[in-house]
């Protein structure tokens, strides 16, 4: 659900960094926070407790243009991956207009990958959105490690429906615009529909 | 091969190389008949649903896959190399087979490479077993499952086989009443042929092995979820975990993510299936541990 704020003429845009625990998802709101134009960007906010952290920050990619005068300003949230933080997760998929799905390539976090993809479902339903219909990119981390699954197997799990998924080393930056880009024209031609 | 005019009656032979795979026309020498020549379809065997091959070269896996099966009824044709295997599924055409990835004599996914390319074998369902994973230390990956249907580490054998292959039959769930009755059925879904259907009434087939899982989805995704909340505190407070548990504190220490993991599994997992055991605890348990051997 974007929120448009007339004063300033923009279109707040929410994307989410869902996944499991030590996937990686902070790393690429990092990445994307230093890698983006100061005047473009507002604060990185770390809402952080003694056990959970969520990031989050706004940002304005000028190279989008506009839509109908108003320009698209987007705000990517990341969520506490421990499993046992479904309430803050919860909460933080509200209003959600994207989400790009984290996976972790070690074999051993296989099972926390379904685990969370079922909890993002969940999450998405008690909230009345479904998955299917929302802008959705899923990003295969840490290919640079040595013990990964196959790109095909994990998409043979976590992407039934043969989304576009991008192999990323958030660390390196490898993947990290190429999937902020491709929710972020989901998103885009989302908004196009409606305006 | 031999053709028999249908109007002359005159047997003619033919060349089987000069059949083309779509068929060839002759005329018939002596009524001038023209005879559309096909080669005949090879009459294929329908594959033992009653049966599975397993093929693994260590005894002590062998062991644990076949106590897996047996509980389940299904006869076990068990071989320990490659090649045996091969003869083993060609010939006795199981409805599964479980093979070692890295079989002596002939790897297992090119085993498996071979019986999908086959006609009388492409409809055998294949799981590949890989030992890559051994907690400490990796080792094989396989980088694709060499047209398998589903492969599986050999630590998830008690846990996990069941379920594979009663997905692979087409059964994701507990038995299902409403299952096709035996012999109506071939493993991928076909319609039975007819011949298949006579020789299945002359010759009464093995009895299905009752479909039952080692254990109902919901309890191992129950299990699965605890496992995660566990794996989780450790990943992100590895030494306190450690520390907790030399000292004997770990639920104190942890109290507070323990509970918020039990609030989430109760939420999660339905009452129904709690009841059946108290999964919860049981994995805290043996969490702790084992912990405490890697610890030791």
């Amino acid at each position: 659900m974007s929120f448009i704020n007339y004063s300033s003429r923009e279109i707040n845009c929410k994307i989410v960094y869902y996944g499991p625990g030590l996937c990686g998802k902070t790393t690429n709101l990092q990445y994307i926070y230093r890698r983006t134009n100061p005047e473009q960007k507002g604060k990185l906010i770390s809402l952080a407790t003694e056990t959970e952290r969520t990031l989050f920050f706004d940002f304005l990619p000028l190279a989008l243009g506009d839509i109908k005068g108003f320009r698209v300003r987007f705000h990517l949230y990341t969520v506490p991956g421990q499993v046992f933080y479904a309430a803050s997760r919860k909460l933080i998929l509200k209003g959600v207009d994207g989400v790009v799905f984290v996976a972790d390539s070690q074999i051993e976090r296989m099972e926390a990958n379904m685990e969370s993809f079922e909890d993002l479902k969940i999450n998405l339903a008690e909230q009345g959105y479904e998955l299917e219909k929302l802008p959705f990119t899923i990003q295969h981390n840490k290919r640079d490690l040595p013990n990964v699954a196959p790109v095909e197997q994990m998409n043979a799990i976590l992407n039934p429906n043969g989304i576009q998924s991008f192999e990323a080393v958030a660390m390196t930056g490898q993947g990290v615009f190429e999937t902020l880009k491709s929710v972020a024209k989901q998103v885009l031609f989302e908004l196009k529909k409606h305006y | 091969m031999v053709i028999i005019c249908p109007k002359c009656k005159v047997k003619l032979k033919v060349a089987d190389e000069k059949i083309a795979p779509e068929g060839t026309r002759f005329k018939c020498p002596r009524c001038s008949t023209v005879l559309l020549v096909k080669r005949p379809t090879p009459k294929m065997k329908p594959l033992d649903l009653a049966t599975v091959l397993v093929a693994h070269e260590k005894p002590s896996v062998m062991e644990r896959i076949k106590s897996v099966l047996s509980t389940q009824g299904y006869r076990i044709i068990a071989v320990s190399d490659g090649i045996t295997a091969m003869v083993n599924a060609t010939k006795e055409l199981p409805f599964l087979s479980l093979l070692s990835v890295s079989l002596p004599k002939i790897y297992g996914f090119e085993i498996c490479r071979r019986l999908k390319s086959r006609p009388e074998t492409k409809g055998m369902k294949v799981i590949l077993i890989a030992s890559i994973y051994d907690e400490k230390r990796y080792r094989r990956e396989p980088e694709s499952l060499h047209d398998a249907d589903d492969y599986l580490e050999e630590h998830q054998i008690e846990e996990m086989l069941g379920q594979k292959i009663n997905l692979l039959r087409g059964t994701p769930e507990t038995a299902r009443p409403s299952a096709p009755a035996p012999g109506t059925e071939g493993p991928r879904g076909q319609a039975p042929q007819p011949e298949d259907k006579a020789r299945a009434e002359e010759r009464p087939r093995p009895s299905l092995p009752e479909v039952k899982p080692s254990e109902a989805p919901e309890v191992e995704k129950a299990r699965r979820l605890v496992r995660i909340i566990l794996s989780d505190i450790y990943l992100y407070s590895k030494a306190k975990v450690d520390d907790s548990i030399r000292n004997g504190t770990f639920h104190k220490t942890f109290s507070s993510e323990l509970r918020e993991g039990l609030k989430l599994y109760e939420n999660r997992i339905s009452a129904d299936i709690r009841s059946r055991g108290d999964f919860y605890n049981e994995a805290v348990n043996n969490f702790i541990e084992k912990r405490k051997k890697e610890i030791a």
